[in-house]
């Protein structure tokens, strides 16, 4: 366990003082606190300072009104929740600007921060405090895209339930304009009939059919049992249909959603690797280019070590004649 | 409260310290506040196998640097020093003050720091007008380094100052020797209170453990009676004090048992400190370029230093660091294997997705099969960590094995254990000593002492030459001889020699290859030998003093008991009850070996906690240097 001894040190620092005094020494100490609270703060760190009030501002904005902007009291809209959808569209744009804003500062001030030129360990101590400032910009949008999926989850499952009652209604409104085309021809069918009867005796059969039609036409108001069934059975499939596709979309929405997730890791991964690659690339290309070297030189070397051979041959075979020459002299 | 490891307390002390001293919140993402961190070597002793680079960036240090480094002046950022309360220390903080580097500064001292010096402090921030800039100045009393969770180190830095060869020099003088105490004492002092506890010493007669135990006992009795200032009131205790029961604080000296240190070992903990350089938790290896045959004529191929950090994060450490080294071998490769399979699972994926796109029913598989990219996805990082962890204990335990397998290790264990057990020996010890190759000159040196030192009578003179001869026709150095023959002789005037009890290792024959195709770890020829469970001479005095069981070799023993009224002389023990935690101390040195035994021990005996601790953690070959140094005289 750690002791606290700055009140020892406060009062060694009493004693020294006196100490000072007794003996004579003396520090103009008054005037010089006084002068000593205006130190210059560089800019740098003001400036990374001001980023940080920000993102703490958008934390407590985002923090007070997240019981509102979640309503967990349920679907039902109570009187306790003053928000409305475009009150939360608001938010969510003006933290996103924010966020933006915070991010671009961080980025400005690291270009900066690289212009400079400082000592190594005062650059490393600003990288540093900019990194820092970036993680707690990074859990803070994290609590902000929380909110924002909660948000969205909540709405797609009101929709979801809200949609199963307009849907049937909506199906049979559909299904009532088939009837009414129906009608209407049978009505053209029935001017015609009364036209072509004058004219036409042996249309009698059709005239027949017709008025059979026409009959028909007009039980059509009470609607014969197999065409209710067939009607009906039309309205099953289509609400069927139309479920499954809104099944199918939602699942679609959601796979998406996480799909653009991975997309974004992944393009961070890919991202990293890029500077990798380039220094993989460099190496290489001074390698094929050492490579290239290395070869030329050992071509040299061959050849100098065939004109080498092509030279001790020549000594040698002279030196042979030369010996046969003596011998020949000699005898 | 002892069930918090030694290891969480100091890291929670550190986190706090870096914390400006006051407690931490969980907070949701705090605001984050930049400092400097400044340590001297002993602090970087105790920070590095506590906190990584990025803990400490987690909490917002942002540079860490050296006290007596050239440092910039960085004037907006507050500073956390934490250093011992020397001279020099002092001094350069002095100079930090005059040169006005920080915007405030925190001190925090290592150990407790006199009056006159922080009357030094007080003068320099007087004279550079600074006084208000330092903020806080704390006793941290962290002066040990804890390397696991329950073993702690006295110090790495300057560690020939209270060394083996220190403490038991012929020439030393008193004042030399009073130093040594206090620094342990103080050390050991710094451990109680970051634990919280006041313990019942126990120490044997007549030897520097005494003396530690009575300086102790004497600055624990005076710190309880300092009613206003005492480190041991119920608040420092912390709030999860629940162990009514105090712990037993067991002082041992190194001359009890000087053959363990010089033994040859086989789990890999111990191996790796053996055969390797090993420090702090962190391994320090050339890296080995591989079989390659390098073709003649070409240079030799730079060989670079790798370090690997072997921390409490990396589980197969914790698992296996106690095992013997085959079953790391095998634990090594299924790893490798169960991260092959998984490996290949995430590749087999990419076809199934590619496969899915031209499929109608994709909407159903393609939950199913999002949801596998997804977890795949999050479980990468795990995976690359798992290699990487793979790979270091790979390359860890090849050097190892290397290093077996040129020396002929687990012939020299084999051959060690049977000593110690007394048991039969099947080669006798001049073909062990006269063998060209199975190991260094310093390996039989250590197989020839521990023969010394465990054989009742010692070797008749014939014999005496006859070994002299053998070992410096294998090049070894003579002169720890000397010393092991003295010491002898006087242990054998103070008590009887230690007995090393029942043990040995059963041979299990040579590794089948079958079982190894695929692996790397082939280790033909190198013996598998099976651990029996025994017991070093250290665990067995703990065992009889922690259980109140009665025995002559640990009746003797004093009894210190701080929280009493008035010291008593007498070795009887008030309390009859069998203490349920106990730390074992031992004074002169200590290694991994003793430590694992410890830890074995512990395993059979649900519900007791035991720490071990010592002055310095040394290999054999350090521990055999010191002997020849001392043989020297």
């Amino acid at each position: 366990m750690a002791v606290d001894i700055t009140l020892l040190f406060k009062a060694s620092v009493k004693t020294v003082k006196t100490r000072n005094k007794a003996i004579g020494v003396g520090f103009d100490t008054s005037k010089d606190e006084i002068l000593k609270k205006s130190r210059p703060k560089s800019d740098f760190s003001n400036r990374a300072k001001d980023v940080i009030t920000n993102i703490t501002r958008l934390k407590d904005f985002l923090l007070k009104h997240r019981k509102d902007y979640i309503n967990a009291g349920g679907l039902i809209s109570s009187e306790y929740s003053r928000m409305t959808d475009s009150e939360r569209d608001q938010i969510d744009q003006d933290a996103q600007i924010l966020i933006r804003t915070c991010s671009d500062a961080i980025n400005h001030l690291r270009t900066e921060a690289s212009k400079n030129a400082l000592s190594a360990q005062t650059k490393e101590h600003q990288g540093a405090v900019l990194d820092l400032t970036e993680m707690y910009l990074k859990s803070v949008c994290k609590l902000y895209s929380e909110q924002r999926a909660i948000r969205v989850k909540r709405v797609v499952d009101k929709k979801r339930l809200s949609r199963l009652e307009p849907e049937k209604r909506n199906k049979l409104v559909d299904s009532t304009p088939p009837k009414t085309p129906v009608i209407s021809s049978t009505e053209q069918v029935d001017e015609k009939a009364i036209q072509d009867e004058s004219t036409d005796k042996s249309n009698a059969e059709t005239q027949d059919n017709n008025v059979a039609l026409w009959e028909d036409g007009k039980v059509e108001d009470e609607l014969s049992p197999e065409e209710i069934q067939m009607f009906e059975q039309e309205n099953q499939r289509l609400v069927s249909e139309m479920n499954s596709l809104v099944d199918e979309v939602r699942q679609i929405e959601g796979k998406v959603v996480e799909i653009s997730r991975l997309q974004e890791i992944f393009a961070e991964k890919v991202l990293q690797q890029e500077t990798d690659i380039d220094n993989i690339h460099q190496l290489v290309v001074g390698a094929t280019e050492n490579v290239k070297e290395g070869n030329e030189d050992i071509r040299e070397a061959i050849k100098n070590n065939a004109g080498f051979r092509v030279w001790i041959l020549f000594f040698l075979v002279m030196c042979s004649f030369s010996l046969l020459f003596l011998d020949w002299y000699d005898s | 409260m002892m069930a918090a490891s030694i290891r969480e307390k100091q890291t929670a002390a550190l986190k706090r310290m870096l914390n400006f001293n006051s407690p931490l919140m969980k907070n949701t993402a705090a605001e984050p506040v930049w400092k400097v961190l400044i340590y001297d070597r002993f602090g970087q002793d105790i920070i590095s196998p506590l906190l990584a680079v990025k803990e400490l960036r987690d909490m917002g240090i942002t540079l860490h640097l050296l006290l007596h480094s050239d440092r910039d002046a960085i004037p907006d950022v507050p500073a956390i020093y934490f250093v011992m309360p020397t001279e020099e220390n002092i001094d350069r903080i002095c100079q930090d003050l005059r040169s006005q580097l920080y915007e405030s500064y925190y001190l925090n001292f290592i150990s407790a720091i006199s009056r006159s010096k922080l009357e030094d402090i007080a003068s320099a921030a007087l004279g550079a007008n600074a006084v208000t800039q330092i903020t806080k100045v704390f006793d941290q009393y962290l002066n040990f380094i804890t390397l696991e969770d329950d073993m702690f180190v006295l110090c790495n830095q300057n560690k020939e100052l209270i060394s083996y060869h220190a403490i038991n020099k012929s020439d030393i003088t008193d004042t030399d020797m009073e130093t040594i105490m206090d620094t342990i004492v103080d050390s050991l002092f710094c451990f109680l209170v970051t634990l919280g506890a006041v313990p019942i010493l126990r120490c044997p007669r007549g030897n520097a453990a005494e003396m530690v135990a009575v300086k102790l006992d004497k600055k624990l009795r005076e710190n309880l009676r300092d009613a206003r200032n005492s480190l041991f009131t119920s608040d420092t205790m912390g709030t999860g004090q629940f162990s009514f029961q105090r712990p037993l604080l067991v002082l041992l000296d190194r001359n009890l048992d000087l053959a363990t240190p010089l033994h040859h070992t086989w789990t890999y903990q111990a191996l790796v400190h053996d055969v390797l350089d090993f420090h702090l938790n962190r391994v320090t290896m050339e890296e080995s370029t591989g079989p390659e045959n390098s073709p003649a004529g070409a240079r030799p191929k730079k060989k670079n230093k790798k370090n690997y950090d072997l921390t409490a994060a990396d589980r197969f450490w914790q698992k296996h660091k106690g095992s013997p080294f085959p079953e790391v071998a095998e634990s090594v490769q299924q790893e490798l294997d169960t991260y092959r399979a998984q490996e290949d699972e995430v590749k087999r994926l990419k076809s199934i997705m590619g496969l899915e796109g031209e499929d109608e029913g994709a909407i159903c598989m393609l939950s199913d099969n999002t949801a596998k990219l997804t977890s795949a996805v999050s479980s990468l990082p795990e995976l690359l960590e798992k290699k990487r962890l793979i790979d270091l204990h790979t390359n860890v335990a090849t050097a190892v094995l290397e290093h077996i397998k040129t020396r002929k290790l687990d012939v020299y264990f084999e051959y060690e254990e049977k000593l110690m057990s007394k048991s039969t020996l099947d080669k006798s010890l001049l073909d062990m000593i006269s063998d060209p190759d199975a190991g260094t000159p310093e390996d039989k040196m250590r197989l020839f002492l521990i023969y010394y030192i465990t054989s009742q009578q010692p070797p008749s003179e014939v014999d005496m030459e006859q070994y002299r001869k053998a070992l410096a026709d294998a090049g070894c150095n003579l002169s720890p001889l000397n010393y092991i023959r003295q010491w002898k002789a006087f242990a054998k005037m103070a008590a009887a020699p230690a007995n090393y009890g029942g043990s040995g290792a059963k041979a299990m024959g040579l590794f089948s290859r079958v079982m190894n195709t695929g692996s790397q770890f082939v280790m033909e020829g190198v013996k598998n030998l099976v651990l029996k469970q025994h017991n070093l001479p250290v665990t067995r005095i703990l065992d009889n003093l922690m259980e109140m069981k009665s025995n002559p070799e640990t009746d003797d023993y004093r009894y210190f008991d701080p929280k009493m009224l008035r010291g008593s002389e007498s070795s009887v023990p008030r309390n009859k009850n069998p203490f349920q935690e106990a730390i074992i101390f031992v004074v002169g040195g200590g290694n991994y070996i003793e430590y694992q035994n410890l830890v074995d021990y512990v395993k059979g005996k649900p519900g007791k906690h035991v720490l071990y601790g010592c002055s310095e953690l040394f290999n054999a070959s350090q521990f055999l240097k010191q002997l020849s140094q001392l043989g020297q005289k």
